[in-house]
C-alpha cells in the first residue's frame, strides 16, 4: 500500500467511527458531566442551577437510614433482585436442561418455551395486572383452595414475604413472577452451551458409576458457570434499570406502600414528577458507584467459582 | 436411555409448555369473552359465547391506527439509523486500521456498562433545548449515533470475513467507502438482518423513551398509548386484552418468520 492511500486509510477510519464519536460526546460525556455536576445544585429545569454543595448526598445517607425514599427503594430493589435473580437462574437452566433432552420435537418445544419471553413488557404488565388481580385474578382463582386468605399481589403493602406471614406475596413477588415468565433469553444461551459440552466427559464420568446429579454438579455446572457469572452481573444490571413493568403494574407511583417503588421508579419520580433533577442527579451517581462496586466485586469472587476452558481470567 | 423414560420426558416438556403459554391463552380466551362474564365469572376458562366485537371496540376506544402509524415511523426511522450507523461505526473499528483504534473500542465497550440513569437528565435536557420534545425524533436520534452493543455484534461478523477481499477490491480502485457499501455489507445480510429485528422490537416495545419525550396523545407510539387505557379501562379487561393482543401478535408473527436470526443473536451475546 502507498504511503498516500495509508494516511488516507487513517483518516478514513475515523471518518467511519464519526457518527459514533457524536454519539460519545452528546449522549455520554456531556450528560456524564453535566449529572456530576447538577449533582452539587438545586436545579428545577425552570430556573438555572444553584450550588448547595453536598446536601444530596447528605440526605440520601440520611434516607439509607431511615429507610425512606431512596433507602426504600433501594431495599426493594436490593429484594428484586435477590429473589428473582437466583429464582431465574435457576430456572433458565432448568428449561435449558430439558430443551438438551434427545427427544422429539426439540426445535417445537424451544419456541414454546420462548414465546412469552416475545411478547411486550407493556402488554405482558397489562396481562400479570390482571392475572395477579387479588380479586379476579386466575391466579388467586387457583390459589384459593390453598389460602385462607389470598395473596394482594400487586395491591399488597408488606415489604416482602416474612416468617409470620410466609407465602404472602407481595408486588415484589408479582414482577418476579413476570420476570421468570420472560426468562427466554438466558435459556437460549445456557442451551448453546449445553450443545458445547464435549459429550465424551459424560461418557467417561459414566464409566466411573457416577449418576446424573454427580454428572450436573461436577460437568455441567462448571461449564456453565462463564454463563452464570454473566447472568448474574446482566441481572443485577436489570434489576436495577427495571422500569416499565413497575411503572405500569403500579400506574406510575410505585405505591401502595411504596412496595413497588424499585430504584429506576424512584429516581424517575424524583426527576420528572418532583422536577428535583439535582437530587436526582445524586442518586444516579449513587447507583453508579454502587453497580460500578458491585461488578467489580462479582469479577473479583468469579475467580474462584468461574470456570474459564483452558484460560485463566 | 431406555423407551420408557423418553416417554416422561416428552410428558414433562409438553406439561411446562402448557404452563409457560397458559398466560397467553388466558389473554387469548379473555379477548374474546363477553364483558360480564368477566366480572361475574372471573374464573371460568372458556369464553360463553365468541364475541370478536371486543377487538372492534378496543379499535375504536384506543386510537389504535393513529398510534399503529406511529409506531411504525418509529420503528421504520430507528431500524434504519440503527443499521447505517452501527454497521459503518463497526466497519471502521473492524477492517481499517488507525491510531487510537483500540482505545476507542476500549471506550466503547466501557459504555455498554453505564447505567442510563446516570445520562438520562441531561440527555433531557438537551434533546429539550434543541426543540426535540415532543417530537418523535428525539427518540429516534440516538439510534443514527450507533449503539455500542450492535456495533460490537457486527465488528464480530465484520472480521470474520477474509481480508483478500477488500485487498481485491482496493487493487480494483474502490473507494473505502465502495469496499464498505458493496463487498461488506452485502456478505453481512444475516448479521445485519439480526441487528435489524432486534432494534425493531426494541423501537416497538419502547416504553421509557416516549414517556419522557413525548406528551401530545397524537404521537404516542403503541407500547406507550396501551398504557394509556390501562387506569382509565380498568374495569374492561376484555378490550384490554384485546388491544394487548393486536399488540403482541406482530412481535409473535415476527419471531415465527425471522426465528434464525433472532436465535442467532441471542446465543452471540452469550459467547464472548
Amino acid at each position: 500500500m502507498s504511503a498516500r492511500s495509508k494516511r488516507m486509510h487513517r483518516w478514513s477510519g475515523w471518518l467511519f467511527v464519526s457518527p459514533w464519536l457524536l454519539g460519545l460526546a452528546l449522549l455520554f460525556v456531556y450528560p456524564f458531566v453535566a449529572s456530576l455536576i447538577w449533582s452539587f445544585t438545586e436545579y428545577d429545569l425552570l430556573t438555572s442551577p444553584r450550588f448547595v454543595g453536598i446536601d444530596h448526598y447528605e440526605r440520601i445517607v440520611r434516607e439509607i437510614i431511615q429507610g425512606k425514599g431512596f433507602g426504600k427503594a433501594l431495599w426493594n430493589t436490593f429484594y428484586y433482585a435477590a429473589v428473582s435473580i437466583p429464582l431465574s437462574i435457576m430456572l433458565a437452566i432448568g428449561l435449558a436442561v430439558m430443551l438438551n433432552w434427545k427427544v422429539r420435537g426439540q426445535a417445537f418445544f424451544r419456541t414454546l418455551f420462548y414465546l412469552p419471553s416475545m411478547v411486550p413488557m407493556v402488554a405482558s404488565s397489562i396481562l400479570w395486572l390482571w392475572l395477579l388481580d387479588p380479586r379476579d385474578g386466575m391466579v388467586n382463582g387457583l390459589l384459593g383452595f390453598v389460602y385462607e386468605t389470598p395473596p394482594l399481589w400487586f395491591q399488597g403493602i408488606q415489604e416482602g414475604m416474612s416468617f409470620s406471614s410466609p407465602l404472602q406475596f407481595g408486588s415484589k413477588d408479582g414482577l418476579t413472577l413476570m420476570s421468570l415468565w420472560g426468562v427466554g433469553n438466558f435459556m437460549l444461551i445456557y442451551l448453546a452451551a449445553l450443545g458445547d459440552v464435549d459429550a465424551s466427559l459424560y461418557q467417561a464420568a459414566e464409566l466411573d458409576g457416577a449418576g446424573w446429579l454427580r454428572k450436573f454438579r461436577y460437568i455441567t455446572l462448571p461449564m456453565l458457570s462463564p454463563i452464570i457469572f454473566f447472568n448474574l452481573i446482566l441481572g443485577i444490571i436489570q434489576s436495577v434499570q427495571a422500569f416499565t413493568q413497575v411503572y405500569i403494574v403500579s400506574e406510575g407511583t410505585g405505591q401502595p406502600a411504596e412496595a413497588s417503588l424499585l430504584i429506576s421508579l424512584q429516581l424517575f419520580l424524583t426527576a420528572f414528577r418532583d422536577l428535583e433533577m439535582g437530587y436526582a442527579s445524586a442518586i444516579a451517581w449513587v447507583l453508579f458507584v454502587v453497580l460500578a462496586l458491585a461488578t467489580w466485586g462479582l469479577f473479583r469472587s468469579s475467580r474462584n467459582w468461574v470456570h474459564y476452558r483452558g484460560v485463566r481470567m | 436411555m431406555n423407551k420408557h423414560s423418553g416417554k416422561w420426558k416428552l410428558l414433562t416438556l409438553l406439561c411446562v409448555s402448557g404452563l409457560f403459554l397458559l398466560p397467553l391463552f388466558l389473554m387469548l380466551l379473555a379477548s374474546v369473552k363477553p364483558a360480564e362474564q368477566l366480572t361475574s365469572d372471573p374464573y371460568s376458562l372458556l369464553p360463553e359465547s365468541l364475541r370478536l366485537q371486543n377487538y372492534q371496540e378496543a379499535l375504536q376506544s384506543i386510537a389504535y391506527v393513529k398510534y399503529l402509524a406511529n409506531s411504525i415511523v418509529l420503528c421504520v426511522c430507528s431500524v434504519m439509523g440503527t443499521v447505517i450507523s452501527c454497521s459503518m461505526v463497526a466497519y471502521g473499528f473492524a477492517r481499517i486500521e488507525w491510531r487510537g483504534r483500540k482505545v476507542m473500542f476500549a471506550i466503547l465497550i466501557g459504555t455498554m456498562l453505564l447505567p442510563w440513569h446516570v445520562t438520562m437528565i441531561p440527555r433531557f435536557v438537551l434533546f429539550s433545548e434543541l426543540g426535540l420534545y415532543n417530537h418523535l425524533a428525539a427518540i429516534i436520534l440516538p439510534t443514527f449515533l450507533g449503539d455500542a452493543f450492535y456495533i460490537f455484534l457486527l465488528r464480530q461478523f465484520f472480521l470474520s470475513i477474509p481480508e483478500e477481499i477488500s485487498e481485491a477490491a482496493r487493487l480494483d480502485g474502490l473507494s473505502e467507502f465502495g469496499i464498505y457499501w458493496r463487498i461488506i455489507l452485502p456478505l453481512s445480510k444475516p448479521a445485519l438482518v439480526t441487528v435489524a429485528m432486534f432494534q425493531l422490537v426494541a423501537s416497538w416495545n419502547d416504553f421509557s423513551g416516549p414517556l419522557l419525550y413525548l406528551s401530545d396523545h397524537a404521537k404516542f407510539p403503541l407500547a406507550y398509548g396501551l398504557e394509556q387505557f390501562v387506569s382509565s379501562y380498568a374495569d374492561q379487561t376484555h378490550l384490554l386484552m384485546a388491544a394487548s393482543v393486536m399488540f403482541t401478535l406482530p412481535m409473535v408473527i415476527l419471531f415465527f418468520v425471522a426465528q434464525k436470526s433472532f436465535t442467532r443473536g441471542i446465543t452471540m451475546t452469550g459467547s464472548k
